[in-house]
Order: structure tokens, then C-alpha cells, then sequence
């Protein structure tokens, strides 16, 4: 999402700047040229003319209004979750800042608990406050298995300076076929 | 050093050294997105009738608003070329920012009338950097000096290998190496943020 920011932010700056030359283009050349039918750019006495024929609840209205609400909504979105979702550690010194990201801690997690002989594969997710394993394995019996990862995931997470420790979710499935 | 002494500054800057700001863009684009948003909504629910029948079918380019501008033309022109020069000096102004590349300041030791001591931003943060790589369990490190010229901060990405003690490395870089470089360049405060990434595994055969 951030790299749709920085690629939105400069084109969007550019379409503004652009919409402001045409503007100041436009009102001079029609001030200096009093009586001329058509825009040196832009055709605006042709716009115009739609404009004055189309009222508000013409259907083309309708539908440029809800693109052009749902252009916004997604400017709003992109702008929104554009945020960072680093995972803080614990520093030392508060003249230093340690972090992480959720790809580094699912990574971590993921070769601990694969490490395991239990466990055929499994894929993880991690954010700052919750990290999900899903884990599929060869288990002695039902359950030891979500207990093997649980235990392997928390060990970990305690071992790890995080500042905030994320809750942990384990759902695993049998394999039925051998190894 | 204990917080008590370390100036709120330091710790601000420390923070904000983690990564490139995007705030800036991203509250111009909500903004812009804000507006967008309201101005859609607000048309369509005019043309909905909403607002009344009689409001939806009044044409786009209403005949009381031109009356208005044609009532005053000298005004509205400038009013026209004021709004066209602003969207142009915003428009630029937000492309700018956009794509400046980060500072990266220099470490100005010492300034007077005849001499000037001054490192520079890479050989200040590659020393660092080249330290910190040498640290039990720390496979590469990447360094880069952020902030402003007069307040300068340190950006370290840290890649680490599997064996690698994470609380015992930051422990070090602070206590050996921060506090080295501190020393070597005789500043008092140098904030740092850490970034810590795992370094790509080595395939091994699982077979010999």
C-alpha cells in the first residue's frame, strides 16, 4: 500500500498543478480574447453548453458522482492503510528505537515450529498483536501436536524482545497419509 | 545514561529514524480523497432528489449562478486565476516532496571562523555499519544518517542469521557500538533506530 502512496502522491500532485495551468490558461486567453467561440485547450463553451442542458438528475450525472465518490473512498483507503506495521522490539536505551517487521516474526515462527519432527508444514502470519499458525503434522496422538507448536511459538515469542507480546493462534490437521 | 537526562528531542528522533515519513502524502491524499468523497456523495444524492425534486432538476451550470458571475466578471476572473495559480503552486509543491530523495546530513563536528571539522554522512553511518556486521550472530548491516543537518540520527538495518541473539545484539550495538562512534565523533547524543531483518536461509540438501 505504500508504494501505491509514493506512486499516487507525485501523479496526484501533477494533476493538480496541470488542472491549475489549464484554469489560469483558460481565464486569460478568454479575458483577452472577448468573443472567441472556443477555449484555447479546452473546449469549455462546448462544456458549457452540455452543462446547461444536463440537470442534476441525468443519469450520466448520477454515474460520474458515484465513480467519482468511489475514487475518494479509495484515496481515503490507500491514504489510511498506507501506515507502517512494524513489529516494536524492546530497546536498550530510549535513544534507540528497535523494530521489526510482521514478515521477519511470521519467518521466525515459522522455521521454529517447521523445525519440529511433528510438523509436515505450516504457514504463519504475524502482525504486532497476533501471530496465527496453521501447522500440519504427523501427531502421536490428537492434540499433541497443537500443544508441540504452541509450545515451540511461545518459547520463541518469549525468547524474542518484542515490546508487546502478540496473542497466539495454533490450528493444525492431521495427516492421514505416511511420512 | 538514564531517560532523566536524555533530552526529549533525542528520543523523538530516534523514532522518527526508523523510516522515510510518509505522513505528509498520506494526509494530502485523505484529504484529497475527503473531498472527493463528499463531493460525489453530495451529487448523487442531488440528482436522487434528496435535497428535493425540484433541486435534482435544475440544470448542472445553473442560470442563477451565471447570472452571479456575470454580475461581477472582473472579480470572478481573478478569483478564477488566484484558484488556477494555487492548485498549480500546491500541485508542484506536493510532486516536490514526493519524489526530494531523503536527506542524508553530514556530522558537523566543529565550526568557527577558520576551520570546519565535518564527516560525512557515509563515512559516518558505513562505520557504524561495519562494526555492527562484525557482532556474533549479524550476518550484513546497511547504514544511513536521516534527519535534519543540525539533528542528525542513524538508521541501521540489521540482517541477521539464524543463531542470532536478537535481545544480546541490540544489548551491544548500543553498549560497544553507538557508544563507540559517539566517542570517536565526541557527540553527545546519537539517536538510532534499528531495523532488524532476517537474512535469506542457505538451502542445504536435505539429502547428503
Amino acid at each position: 500500500m505504500r508504494v501505491l502512496l509514493r506512486t499516487l502522491a507525485p501523479l496526484l500532485g501533477l494533476a493538480l498543478a496541470a488542472v491549475g495551468v489549464l484554469l489560469v490558461i483558460e481565464v486569460v486567453a478568454a479575458w483577452v480574447r472577448p468573443g472567441s467561440t472556443t477555449g484555447i485547450v479546452v473546449p469549455w463553451q462546448a462544456w458549457q453548453a452540455t452543462l446547461r442542458d444536463t440537470t442534476w438528475s441525468d443519469r450520466p450525472v448520477l454515474v460520474v458522482s458515484v465513480c467519482v465518490g468511489v475514487i475518494g473512498l479509495l484515496l481515503l483507503l490507500v491514504a489510511l492503510l498506507a501506515r507502517r506495521h512494524d513489529v516494536p522490539l524492546t530497546s536498550p536505551t530510549p535513544a534507540m528505537t528497535v523494530s521489526t517487521s510482521p514478515r521477519v516474526l511470521a519467518r521466525l515462527v515459522g522455521r521454529t515450529v517447521r523445525a519440529s519432527d511433528d510438523v509436515a508444514a505450516a504457514t504463519v502470519s504475524a502482525s504486532a498483536r497476533r501471530v496465527v499458525v496453521r501447522a500440519e503434522g504427523w501427531p502421536e496422538d490428537e492434540g499433541s501436536l497443537k500443544e508441540t507448536v504452541r509450545a515451540r511459538t511461545d518459547a520463541l515469542i518469549d525468547d524474542l524482545p518484542l515490546a508487546r507480546r502478540p496473542s497466539v493462534a495454533v490450528t493444525t490437521r492431521s495427516r492421514k497419509e505416511p511420512r | 545514561m538514564t531517560t532523566v537526562d536524555m533530552p526529549k528531542g533525542v528520543v523523538r528522533r530516534s523514532r522518527r529514524a526508523v523510516a522515510r515519513s510518509a505522513g505528509g502524502d498520506r494526509t494530502r491524499l485523505a484529504l484529497l480523497g475527503l473531498v472527493l468523497l463528499l463531493a460525489g456523495t453530495g451529487a448523487a444524492l442531488l440528482g436522487w432528489g434528496v435535497f428535493g425534486r425540484g433541486r435534482a432538476g435544475r440544470p448542472l451550470l445553473d442560470p442563477m449562478i451565471v447570472d452571479a458571475l456575470r454580475a461581477q466578471p472582473l472579480l470572478w476572473r481573478w478569483v478564477a486565476i488566484a484558484a488556477g495559480v494555487l492548485l498549480l503552486i500546491v500541485g508542484l509543491w506536493w510532486a516536490v516532496r514526493s519524489l526530494r530523495p531523503e536527506r542524508r546530513p553530514d556530522l558537523l563536528l566543529e565550526s568557527d571562523a577558520e576551520t570546519r571539522l565535518l564527516v560525512t554522512a557515509g563515512a559516518a553511518a558505513d562505520a557504524v555499519a561495519e562494526r555492527a556486521a562484525g557482532l556474533p550472530g549479524v550476518s550484513r548491516t546497511r547504514g544511513r544518517m536521516v534527519g535534519k543537518p543540525g539533528s542528525p540520527a542513524l538508521r541501521l538495518t540489521v540482517w541477521l542469521d539464524d543463531e542470532a541473539d536478537v535481545a544480546e545484539i541490540c544489548r551491544r550495538l548500543d553498549a560497544e557500538i553507538v557508544t563507540e562512534a559517539r566517542d570517536a565523533l565526541g557527540i553527545a547524543h546519537l539517536p538510532v533506530a534499528v531495523r532488524l531483518e532476517l537474512d535469506t536461509a542457505k538451502s542445504t540438501p536435505r539429502v547428503a
